[in-house]
C-alpha cells in the first residue's frame, strides 16, 4: 500500500477506534438517575385520523406468577398488547380503523356512540348466514389475515369502549376491547364541551376495567370448549394489569404486553398555582357492575356513556359521587381534585400520628393501613407497628373496586383492581 | 491520467500525541467504570439467589421495581416454604431492609396493606415499600438484609 493511504488508514483505524470508545461510553453511561417515570393517559394518534389494529394473540402476566394466554387489538406497527391502543380523536372528524385479523377465527370491532359508522364503505349492520343467525354485530375480518375497513365520525366528546362485535362473550373476554378517547374540537383540555370540564393538561387518565377468567383461556388456548355455565373470574385488571403491576410506569420492561399503568398523581388544589382538576376516564369491558372509589375523596361525574351530564338548557347536571358503579358497557368521565379543607399544620393545626380508631386498622389481622398524616411535606415519627408512606412528604389515596373479591389476585388479597392516588406537596416532589 | 496520492503526512507534537494517548486512557477508564456500574438491564437482568436465605425465610425474590413514580417500591417473591412464608410476611417491625448500593439509601417500612392471609407455595406474592426519600432507583442495584441474611446486587427495575 502506498505509504500515503498507510497512514491515512491508520488515522481512520484511529479515528475509529477513538469513536468506538466515546460511542461505548455514551452508550454504557449510567442512567439511573435520569430514567423517566411515565405515567397517565398514553394516546395513539394519527393526523390523517387512521389507525392500523391487528387483532392477534398473546400472554399477559398476573402478579401471582400466572401467565394468562389472551386475544387483543394491537397497533399493527407494535404488535400484541393488552388492553388494545387507546386512540385518540377529535369529536366531529373522521376516523378511519383499519382491522388486519390474525386470529383463528372471524373478528370485528364495534364503535358504540360513533356516528355513521361504515365498514368497508357499506353501512356497519349485524351480519348472518345463510340459516338466518346472527354471526356478528358487524362486517369481521376474516382469520387468515383478512382486514376489514372502518370509518366513522367522532362523536361528542367523551370516553368509549370499542370491542368486538363477534362472539362478543367469548372474545371480549379473552381481551378484544380498547378505549376511545373523543376530545372535544379545540378544546384537548376539556372532557367535553363544557368550559366547567377543563382539567389539567397532563392529568387525563384512563381507567379500563375488566376481568378474566383463567379457564375460558385456557380452554381457547387448548382448542377446547368453553364451559359458560362455570364462569368465574379470577382476575381483576386496571388497563389490563392487576394490583400490584397497576402501581409501575407505562412501559413497565416486566410487563411488555400490557403498557398502560393506572396510578393518578396530582397536585393539591390551589386557585392560583394548580386550580384544574384531573380527568379520570372509567370504563367497563366486564360482565358485572365495578364498583370503583379512590379512600377519601368523592369524584365529580361529568360525562356518562359520552355524553355530557348536563340538562336542556345546558345546566350542570355532573355530581359528586364517593363511589363510581361502572356498569358493563358503560364510561363514566370524572373529574378529580384534592383539597385540604382542613389546613393541617405541624406546627399549628396537627394531625396525630396515633393509630387512627377507624375499622381499616385491623383489616389484615394486626396488620394496619394508614395513609401517613396529611400535612403534604411534614413526615413525623410513627410507631413501627403503623404502615406508612412517603418519598417526599406525598399522601397516598389506595383506590380500589369495593367488590372485595374484585380486590384479589385469584383470591389472594390485596390485588385486582386497585390502585393508588398520589398526592404531592403543593411545591412537588422535592425527592432526594 | 495518474492522479498523485502524495499526501504530506503532518507533523505531529509530541505534547500533542500525549493528549492524544491521555484522552484514549481515559475514554478507556470510562468505558470500563460504565460497565462495571452498568445500570440494571431491564429485559436481561437476573435475580441473584442465596439457597440459605432461601431456606431460612421459604421464599426467593424474583423482582424490586421502582413504581408509583417514583414514591414506591414492591418486592415481590416466590413462597417455597409456605409456614416459613407467613411468619415473612406477617413480620411488621421487622420487614427485610433495602439498601440502595449506590448512595446510603435504604427503606425498611411496608407501605401497603400485606398481602394474603394464607400463602400457597410456588406462588408469587409482593410487598409495597415506601421509597423513602427516593432511596432506590430504577436502573440500580440493592442489597436486601432480613437479620444476618443478605441478597446482594439484585437489580431494580
Amino acid at each position: 500500500m502506498h505509504p500515503a493511504l498507510r497512514a491515512r488508514a491508520r488515522s481512520l483505524t484511529a479515528a475509529g477506534a477513538i469513536g468506538a470508545l466515546v460511542s461505548g461510553v455514551l452508550l454504557t453511561t449510567p442512567h439511573a438517575a435520569s430514567a423517566a417515570m411515565s405515567e397517565g393517559l398514553a394516546c395513539d394518534t394519527s393526523s390523517s385520523g387512521t389507525f392500523s389494529l391487528t387483532a392477534s394473540d398473546g400472554y399477559v402476566s398476573t402478579p401471582d406468577g400466572n401467565s394468562i394466554y389472551m386475544w387483543s387489538y394491537g397497533a399493527s406497527s407494535r404488535g400484541f398488547q393488552l388492553p388494545g391502543p387507546t386512540l385518540c380523536v377529535e369529536s366531529g372528524r373522521t376516523v378511519t380503523v383499519v382491522l388486519h385479523n390474525s386470529l383463528p377465527e372471524s373478528t370485528s370491532i364495534v364503535f358504540p356512540g360513533q356516528r355513521g359508522v361504515r365498514a368497508n364503505g357499506a353501512p356497519a349492520q349485524p351480519q348472518f348466514d345463510d340459516g338466518g343467525s346472527l354471526t356478528s354485530l358487524v362486517q369481521a375480518a376474516a382469520p387468515g389475515d383478512g382486514s376489514v375497513t372502518y370509518t366513522f365520525t367522532a362523536g361528542s366528546p367523551g370516553t368509549y369502549l370499542y370491542e368486538s362485535g363477534t362472539d362478543v362473550s367469548k372474545q371480549v373476554q379473552m381481551g378484544m376491547y380498547g378505549a376511545l378517547v373523543v376530545r372535544p374540537a379545540g378544546h384537548p383540555d376539556q372532557v367535553n364541551d363544557r368550559a366547567d370540564s377543563r382539567f389539567t393538561a397532563d392529568k387525563d387518565y384512563v381507567f379500563l376495567l375488566s376481568e378474566v377468567d383463567p379457564d375460558v383461556h385456557l380452554a381457547v388456548e387448548r382448542n377446547q370448549p368453553i364451559d359458560d355455565s362455570a364462569y368465574t373470574a379470577r382476575y381483576f385488571m386496571i388497563n389490563g394489569r392487576s394490583m400490584p403491576d397497576t402501581l409501575a410506569p407505562n412501559g413497565a420492561s416486566w410487563l411488555p404486553n400490557q403498557p398502560y399503568g393506572a396510578v393518578v398523581h396530582i397536585k393539591p388544589y390551589d386557585a392560583a398555582t394548580n386550580p384544574y382538576p384531573a380527568a379520570i376516564r372509567y370504563l367497563n369491558a366486564g360482565t358485572v357492575n365495578y364498583p370503583f372509589h379512590p379512600h377519601g375523596s368523592d369524584e365529580r361525574v361529568v360525562d356518562r356513556d359520552g355524553h355530557a351530564l348536563e340538562g336542556p338548557n345546558h345546566e350542570d347536571l355532573s355530581f359528586q359521587k364517593y363511589d363510581l358503579d361502572v356498569g358493563p358497557g358503560q364510561t363514566l368521565d370524572v373529574l378529580m381534585d384534592w383539597r385540604d379543607v382542613e389546613h393541617w399544620n405541624a406546627l399549628t393545626n396537627p394531625v396525630p400520628t396515633k393509630l387512627p380508631a377507624i375499622t381499616d386498622q385491623d383489616l389484615v389481622g394486626t396488620d394496619t393501613w394508614f395513609s401517613e398524616s396529611p400535612y403534604l411535606g411534614t413526615k413525623n415519627a410513627l410507631p413501627t407497628s403503623i404502615t406508612s408512606n412517603n418519598q417526599c412528604g406525598e399522601y397516598y389515596h389506595i383506590a380500589h373496586s369495593h367488590a372485595l373479591e374484585q380486590a384479589t389476585n385469584y383470591g389472594a388479597t390485596f390485588g385486582g383492581m386497585m390502585t393508588v392516588f398520589r398526592i404531592d406537596p403543593p411545591n412537588g416532589c422535592q425527592a432526594q | 491520467m495518474v492522479l498523485s496520492l502524495r499526501v504530506l503526512r503532518p507533523s505531529v507534537p509530541t505534547a500533542l500525541r500525549a493528549v492524544a494517548v491521555l484522552v484514549v486512557a481515559l475514554l478507556v477508564c470510562l468505558l470500563a467504570r460504565n460497565l462495571l456500574l452498568t445500570p440494571a438491564d431491564a429485559t436481561t437482568a437476573s435475580v441473584p439467589q442465596n439457597a440459605t436465605m432461601e431456606a431460612q425465610l421459604g421464599i426467593r425474590f424474583s423482582r424490586v421495581a421502582v413504581v408509583g413514580d417514583g414514591g414506591l417500591v414492591t418486592v415481590t417473591y416466590v413462597v417455597l416454604d409456605a409456614e416459613k412464608a407467613q411468619q415473612l410476611q406477617a413480620s411488621q417491625a421487622h420487614p427485610p431492609v433495602l439498601s440502595s448500593e449506590s448512595r446510603k439509601g435504604s427503606t425498611s417500612r411496608v407501605s401497603l396493606m400485606k398481602q394474603g392471609h394464607s400463602l400457597r407455595a410456588g406462588q408469587t406474592y409482593y410487598l409495597v415499600y415506601e421509597n423513602t426519600r427516593g432511596a432506590l432507583r430504577h436502573g440500580e442495584r440493592v442489597t436486601i438484609t432480613d437479620g444476618a441474611l443478605r441478597l446482594a446486587h439484585v437489580p431494580v427495575l
